[in-house]
């Protein structure tokens, strides 16, 4: 360092800025710091960070929460606030417990008790998504890790634990229209529970009750945030605009539900079969949302395409032949233990790999030359 | 419009686009460093008290190894040899001189005599070599030993224009002010080479310089301006060829691999003064920006001229600086000190506040979004060789690919969890060299 500058500068600089007035740029004001800051290159960043690109994520899921609320009521927002309230502060005091640094501010907690919410029927006692929480943040994130380190997805994790914990409360679905307030006895009198869901329709083998169209808007019963298609699909599209996610995985894992549906129905005709299987159950929040959380897919493209397909195959297989009547979290589930295999199996080629191709084969085809010569 | 697949857009911030450059008046004494160029270091001709006249050789090296000579940018005295911590933390040799004002040339320089389109490729050579005439887009390689190694072997000629840096402007305003001089350089490693192709890659956010550069070449089709998609690292050697020729360039393999050899701007420039004018290279256009300048612009500055000098010129400091950047934000080297001489590879001399400086985040954690496997411009998983390299397991890093990076940076740029991901892989690397030496080493005494 130049000290005598330095020092001299800085002798400079007080008076420099009272003769320089409020309103004029200051110019002799400024002086070298004592210390330059020296560090690797590069030296600029993006504004992006893990909180801005979740926050991105609650934003494309807050269209399908708000359905949720016109169709099943006020109750849907009880669920959600339990859930992220609970999520937050149970991630707070895993950190505080495993002497970790609180990150609950980058808002992955408050995403992942999101996505316990919208996978809730609405119809569930409050104290459901609070365990289910519990599970999700304490054991399936916290224990193994914390953030980028689970190895499945904790919100799926969590609702396929509190849905075989709890089975006759979390596969009451409520129809369409149910209008539950923000506080009350769910027991009481409201008609909670409806009529086979198109899921277990489509299982047995049966076209179900409601329209295509219903089926396309979210007229119908289920969980409260995975009923709107259509609203689902516009979350989904915002996110691959804003590029916080890409194209593979929901086009590999709804393209093989749809191929898988077309080439084997169930029922009467094909399209309708696989138009109805699209639209029903957790497919599109499965496809867009939930399979493409960061921690637990894969990084590669060509991983991503197969994870995709893998996902969508396992859901068919589960919702034609398992014992129930849903298959996307159990798929989704399975493949996240893939991950790491498929990241490694299908790495991106390397540039320069096909020049070293061709190079190799040029000299194998020389040395045949010169063989036969 | 060419490109490549992978690299990102990075905010240009080229604030000096439009300020024509400006002769910076010499400061009172220059430290011209003897490591000017990869290779050997220049070992000093001069002593002490000897005087020495603007344009005369005051360093070399051994013919029969790599490096150019360095040339007195001023007038004056030797006030004396000193060693200095250069960038890279090593010591280097510095000639120091007192200018004395009067700017008196060396009178041994005199243009290239005799015809240039019939001038054998040793002849050119020669007058590069002794005009001391090294890249001048960062890593100085010596222009004559990049020639000399592509005779025979290239077919093509890549003038580099891409300045795909943020702030750069030095080759833009280069190109807009003296294309003849860019172009008659490229004709004149062409005529040495005996290459019939050229393609001047210009990005297309300089749409101006590629007009006037095809103005420039006129009629023919040896010379092709090309406009390359505004993308970092669009300057980077192997995606120039492969946006131009579609040759993937593996790492490892040199540009004249693929037939290519590539040049900068201002090494065109260079040359072409050398042959006209005669003057070796002394002075470059150094571009000055960052928030923390007054008058940020395109100087042409004296080797050897030190940042707080330039500084003063260019009429003090708005703002502490916080970092000084010689070359690009990018994959530029961040100064500790400003004494640090101006070389012949500084393209520009950023002052940035801390308004640039992203907070640093205790323990970053990757979230796996797959945005530095989306952006790399080698096709890697930056994500995975930064964890293994972080644990230590350099074998997975090496399988992941850690070799083939080139360090541009992208991937922590795009980083939303901030993690220092190149730094990472450059930590792999080196471990990884360091190992391949010792097996070396021990097979060598075990046999």
């Amino acid at each position: 360092m130049n000290d005598k500058e330095t020092e001299e500068m800085k002798v400079v600089s007080p008076d420099a800025e009272a003769e320089a007035g409020a309103g004029e740029v200051k110019t002799d004001s400024a002086s070298y710091p004592d210390l330059l800051t020296v560090s690797p290159s590069p030296h600029l960043r993006n504004h992006d960070s893990t909180r801005s690109v979740m926050t991105e994520v609650i934003i494309a899921l807050i269209p399908a929460l708000v359905w949720g609320v016109i169709t099943f009521g006020l109750r849907a927002l009880t669920l959600t606030l339990v859930s992220v309230v609970a999520c937050v502060a149970f991630e707070a005091l895993a950190q505080l417990a495993l002497r970790r640094r609180i990150t609950v501010s980058d808002m992955s907690a408050a995403l992942t008790g999101l996505f316990i919410a919208l996978n809730m029927p609405v119809s569930a006692p409050l104290w459901i998504p609070a365990v289910a929480s519990f599970f999700a943040i304490v054991i399936v994130k916290q224990v193994f890790g914390g953030i980028g380190k689970n190895i499945v997805n904790p919100a799926m994790a969590a609702r396929v634990f509190v849905m075989l914990s709890w089975a006759g409360q979390m596969t009451k679905f409520t129809a369409a229209g149910a209008r539950y307030p923000f506080f009350g006895n769910v027991a009481g009198g409201y008609d909670a529970v409806a009529s086979a869901t198109p899921l277990a329709a489509l299982k047995s083998g049966n076209v179900p009750d409601a329209s295509l169209f219903d089926m396309f808007t979210g007229k119908i019963g289920g969980c409260i945030g995975e009923v709107s298609t259509l609203l689902l699909l516009l979350g989904g599209i915002y996110l691959i605009v804003r590029r916080i996610i890409t194209w593979h995985i929901p086009v590999a894992y709804i393209g093989t539900v749809a191929v898988l549906t077309y080439a084997f129905p169930k029922t009467g005709d094909a399209v309708t079969f696989m138009l109805y299987e699209l639209t029903a159950g957790g497919l599109m929040l499965g496809a867009f949302f939930m399979a493409t959380d960061y921690t637990t897919s894969p990084i590669s493209p060509m991983g991503r395409i197969v994870y995709g397909i893998g996902c969508g195959a396992l859901t068919v297989l589960i919702r034609y032949f398992g014992g129930y009547p849903e298959g996307t979290s159990f798929a989704i589930l399975i493949m996240n233990l893939l991950v790491w295999y498929l990241d490694s199996a299908f790495k991106p080629r390397w540039f320069g790999a096909s020049t070293l191709k061709r190079r190799e084969r040029e000299k194998k085809k020389k040395e045949k030359t010169e063989k036969a010569a | 419009m060419f490109t490549f697949k992978g690299g990102t857009h990075i905010n240009e911030y080229k604030l000096t686009k439009d300020f024509p450059t400006e002769k910076i008046g010499a400061p009172e004494r220059v430290m011209i460093s003897m490591s000017q160029h990869i290779g050997a270091p220049c070992t000093p001709t001069v002593a002490e008290g000897d005087r020495v006249l603007a344009g005369q050789v005051i360093g070399d090296v051994a013919p029969d190894k790599l490096g150019c000579p360095v040339h007195a940018s001023v007038s004056g005295r030797v006030a004396g040899i000193e060693q200095i911590l250069g960038a890279s933390g090593m010591k280097e040799t510095c000639v120091v001189i007192e200018n004395d004002g009067t700017d008196e040339q060396f009178d041994g320089l005199a243009p290239f005599e005799g015809d240039i389109t019939s001038a054998t490729p040793d002849e050119i050579i020669d007058v590069i070599r002794s005009a001391g005439i090294t890249g001048m887009g960062g890593a100085a390689f010596p222009s004559y030993a990049k020639i000399r190694s592509a005779l025979g072997k290239a077919d093509t000629v890549i003038v580099n224009c891409a300045e795909c840096e943020p702030f750069i402007t030095s080759d833009h305003r280069l190109l807009l002010e003296e294309p003849e001089h860019v172009v008659g350089g490229l004709k004149i490693i062409m005529i040495a080479l005996g290459v019939k192709r050229a393609f001047i890659a210009v990005e297309d956010n300089k749409r101006d310089a590629a007009g006037v550069l095809r103005d420039t070449v006129g009629g023919g089709d040896m010379i092709r301006v090309c406009l390359m998609k505004t993308k970092y690292p669009q300057g980077d050697e192997r995606q120039l060829i492969y946006a131009l020729l579609k040759t993937e360039l593996p790492m490892g393999m040199l540009p004249m691999d693929a037939g290519c050899v590539i040049f900068n701007a201002g090494t065109c420039s260079a040359i072409y003064d050398a042959f006209t004018s005669g003057l070796p290279l002394m002075k470059r256009i150094v571009t000055v920006s960052g928030d923390c300048v007054k008058k940020p612009g395109n100087y042409i500055v004296p080797l050897g001229m030190r940042v707080s000098e330039i500084v003063e010129k260019c009429g003090g400091l708005v703002k502490e600086p916080r970092k000084i950047i010689f070359g690009g934000p990018m994959m530029g080297k961040s100064e500790w000190s400003l004494n640090t001489p101006v070389k012949k590879g500084t393209s520009a001399i950023l002052l940035l506040s801390e308004a640039f400086e992203s907070k640093p985040v205790k323990d970053p954690e990757c979230i796996r979004c797959g945005r530095c496997v989306k952006n790399c411009p080698m096709h890697l998983m930056p994500a995975y060789i930064a964890q293994y390299s972080r644990i230590g397991n350099m074998e997975m890093a090496k399988k992941f690919g850690a070799m083939s990076c080139v360090e541009c940076g992208t991937c922590s740029y795009n980083c939303p969890a901030k993690i220092e991901i190149v730094q990472y892989i450059r930590s792999a690397k080196n471990n990884i060299k360091a190992e391949e030496r010792r097996l070396a080493a021990l097979k060598q005494s075990g046999s």
